[in-house]
C-alpha cells in the first residue's frame, strides 16, 4: 500500500425518491442525482473535477458508458470512471474516487451511481442469473436460489429463527415510516406476527423491497478545500474485498482472511472492515450508527457480525436485545435497510447508508435520529458477498 | 416458463454453444483442477489459472467425487425460475460437500411424493439433461439423486 496524501471529506449528498417518472431516460435520472448532489452543498459543476460511477442496466452498451455518462453529465472533457462490481459497484466507485482525492490529483469528485432497471425485465435480467454464470446460472441456479441457500445454512449453524428474522425486518419497517424516502414510507405497518408467519408471501415480506428505478450521488473533496464549501464536512473512507463468486467456494477458500470461513460468515466483509477502520483510526466499538445492505434479515444478522458489532453468530441475539433500536449502542438501518428502504442495486445500496450516516452525524433525520451520533459506518455487497464493501464517516466540526 | 425454444426472444438470453461446449467437462464429469504444486482442490476448474493458495500457475484436471452431502438446501419455490427450467418446479436446490470435501452447487432430482431433502442427505451426482443452448439442443450436466446406498466414488 502507498502513503495517504490527505483526508477525504463528504459535502453532502443526494438521491432520487421511490416512484421516479416512468419517462425518465437514466440519463435523467442520473442527472438528477448528480445535480441534486452538487445543490445540496453548493459546489458548481465546472469545480467537479472527476466523476466516479457504477450502473447497472442491460440497454446501456457495457464498452461506451463513460463517455455517455460524460456527456450526459456536461462533464466531458474531464474524465468518467465506470466501474462494474454490482450492487456495491457505488462503493467501489467511491473507493477510487478516495484515491483521485487521497493522492492529490482530483481536489472534487461526484461518486453517483444508477440502475434504471425497468429498462429492462428487470426479474428476469437479474434473478434468473448466478453469481459465477458457466457453472450456476448455466445449470440453473439463480441470484434468489443463491439468498436462499446461505439462508439456509446460516439459520442451522447459528440457531436463527424465523421470529428473529421477522424482528430485524420489523425495526427495518419502523424506520422506514420514518424515512420519507424509504420505499415503504407511506405504507401501512406490518406486525411482528404477520412478518413472522411460515408462509411463502411471509417470506416475501422479510425481504428486500424492489425500488425500480433510482440514482444516487455524493460530493467528496480533499480536507485542505472543504472549506470552501461548509464547515461541517465528514471524513469519509472507505475498503472493499472481494470473495471468490462461486458460493461453493464460500467454505474455507485457501486465501487469508477468507480461510477457516463458510457461507454463514461474510469474510470479505471482515476484511474490508479491517481496512477501512485502519484508515479512519476507528474500532467497531466506536460506531455510533450503522447501515447495512440486506437483502433478507439473515444477511443482516451476518452483516452486522462481520462489521464487528455482534460476534459471530450473535446477529440475531444482537437485534433481539434491542440493538438495532434507538437508544442502543449503535442502533442498525435507521434507513430503513433492504427490507423497507428498499433495493436500489447499485443505484443506491451503498451510498443510500452513506448518505443516511452522514445526515445521521449531521442531525438532520428527525424521529429516527441517532442523537449525538459522531460515526457512522456502513456496508454494502454484490453478488452475494463476493464482493463487500464498508464506509466508514466521521464529524470533522 | 416452457422449456419450448421457438421464440426469438429466448435466444437473446440463451449462452452459445460455444459456452456450453468450452464448460462441458465440468458439467458432465465434474472435472475440476487441482494444484500440481500444493495439491489444492478447485470447483469450478481453473484451468490456465494461478492457484489462489500458491500462486503456482500448474493446474491439473481433477475429477470430483460424485458423492457427497447437502449441507444447504433451498426449495425454489418463490417464482422467478431460472430461464428453461420453468417445468421442473419445484427445484431442490443445494449445496453439496462431496466426499473430496469440494463444495458444489446445484439441485436433486427425482425427489417423490414425500421425501425431504435437507442438510445431511447423502446424494450421488447423475447426468441430466438441463436446458437448451442457443443451436435447440439440449444441455447436459450433473444433478443430484438421493443415494441410499451410500457410496463413495471420485479419483
Amino acid at each position: 500500500m502507498g502513503s495517504i496524501k490527505r483526508r477525504v471529506m463528504m459535502l453532502g449528498g443526494a438521491m432520487t425518491p421511490p416512484n421516479v417518472p416512468m419517462d425518465w431516460s437514466w440519463r435523467q435520472l442520473a442527472t438528477e442525482a448528480y445535480c441534486g448532489a452538487l445543490e445540496t452543498v453548493g459546489v458548481r459543476p465546472r469545480e467537479v473535477d472527476m466523476a466516479c460511477v457504477a450502473y447497472n442496466d442491460r440497454t446501456i452498451v457495457d464498452s461506451s458508458i463513460g463517455p455517455q455518462v460524460a456527456d450526459a453529465l456536461a462533464l466531458a472533457p474531464k474524465p468518467v470512471l465506470v466501474t462494474s462490481s454490482a450492487c456495491a459497484g457505488n462503493g467501489v466507485a467511491s473507493w477510487a474516487a478516495w484515491n483521485a482525492i487521497a493522492s492529490g490529483r482530483c481536489d472534487v469528485i461526484v461518486s453517483l451511481g444508477f440502475a434504471r432497471s425497468d429498462n429492462f425485465d428487470a426479474m428476469e435480467a437479474m434473478n434468473s442469473e448466478g453469481n459465477y454464470c458457466d457453472y450456476d446460472y448455466l445449470m440453473g441456479l439463480t441470484h434468489i436460489n443463491y439468498g436462499a441457500l446461505r439462508d439456509d445454512y446460516y439459520r442451522r449453524k447459528y440457531g436463527a429463527t424465523l421470529e428473529d428474522a421477522a424482528r430485524w425486518v420489523w425495526q427495518c419497517h419502523w424506520y422506514a415510516r420514518r424515512n420519507p424516502l424509504a420505499a415503504e414510507f407511506s405504507k401501512p405497518m406490518p406486525s411482528l406476527g404477520e412478518l413472522a408467519a411460515d408462509t411463502p408471501d411471509a417470506e416475501r415480506s422479510r425481504q428486500a423491497t424492489n425500488r425500480g428505478g433510482v440514482a444516487s450521488a455524493f460530493v467528496l473533496c480533499g480536507e485542505d478545500v472543504a472549506s470552501r464549501w461548509t464547515d461541517r464536512p465528514a471524513q469519509f473512507d472507505v475498503a472493499y474485498a472481494y470473495r471468490p463468486p462461486y458460493m461453493g467456494n464460500f467454505n474455507n477458500w485457501p486465501v487469508d482472511g477468507l480461510k477457516g470461513y463458510d457461507m454463514a460468515e461474510l469474510s470479505g466483509l471482515m476484511v474490508a472492515a479491517k481496512e477501512a477502520y485502519g484508515l479512519a483510526g476507528i474500532t467497531a466499538a466506536a460506531a455510533d450508527v450503522c447501515q447495512v445492505h440486506d437483502l433478507t434479515a439473515y444477511e443482516g444478522f451476518m452483516a452486522i457480525e462481520a462489521l464487528g458489532l455482534a460476534p459471530l453468530g450473535k446477529g440475531a441475539q444482537y437485534t433481539r436485545d434491542g440493538g438495532m433500536a434507538l437508544g442502543s449502542a449503535c442502533p442498525v438501518n435507521t434507513y430503513g435497510g433492504g427490507p423497507a428502504f428498499g433495493h436500489g442495486s447499485v443505484g443506491s445500496d451503498f451510498q443510500a447508508g452513506v448518505i443516511e450516516n452522514f445526515n445521521q452525524l449531521r442531525g438532520e433525520c428527525g424521529e429516527r435520529q441517532v442523537v449525538g451520533a459522531k460515526v457512522g459506518v456502513n456496508s454494502s455487497y454484490g453478488t452475494h458477498h463476493s464482493l463487500d464493501v464498508v464506509g466508514v464517516l466521521q464529524r470533522r466540526w | 416458463m416452457s422449456q419450448e425454444f421457438p421464440e426469438a426472444i429466448v435466444r437473446l438470453d440463451t449462452f452459445s454453444s460455444a459456452v456450453w461446449y468450452r464448460g462441458k467437462r465440468g458439467r458432465y464429469l465434474i472435472e475440476g483442477s487441482k494444484c500440481g504444486n500444493c495439491g489444492e482442490l478447485f470447483f469450478p476448474p481453473r484451468a490456465g489459472l494461478l492457484c489462489p493458495a500458491c500462486l503456482e500457475r500448474k493446474m491439473e484436471p481433477h475429477r470430483c467425487a460424485e458423492g457427497g452431502v447437502v449441507v444447504a438446501q433451498a426449495l425454489d419455490d418463490m417464482g422467478f425460475p431460472a430461464w428453461g427450467y420453468g417445468d421442473d418446479l419445484p427445484r431442490h436446490m443445494v449445496v453439496v460437500r462431496l466426499d473430496d470435501n469440494v463444495h458444489v452447487m446445484g439441485d436433486v432430482v427425482d425427489v417423490g411424493p414425500g421425501e425431504e431433502v435437507a442438510a445431511g442427505l447423502r446424494v450421488r451426482a447423475v447426468l441430466r439433461k438441463h436446458r437448451r443452448e442457443d443451436t435447440g439442443a439440449w444441455a447436459y450436466g450433473f444433478r443430484f439423486v438421493r443415494d441410499t446406498k451410500g457410496e463413495k466414488g471420485g479419483s
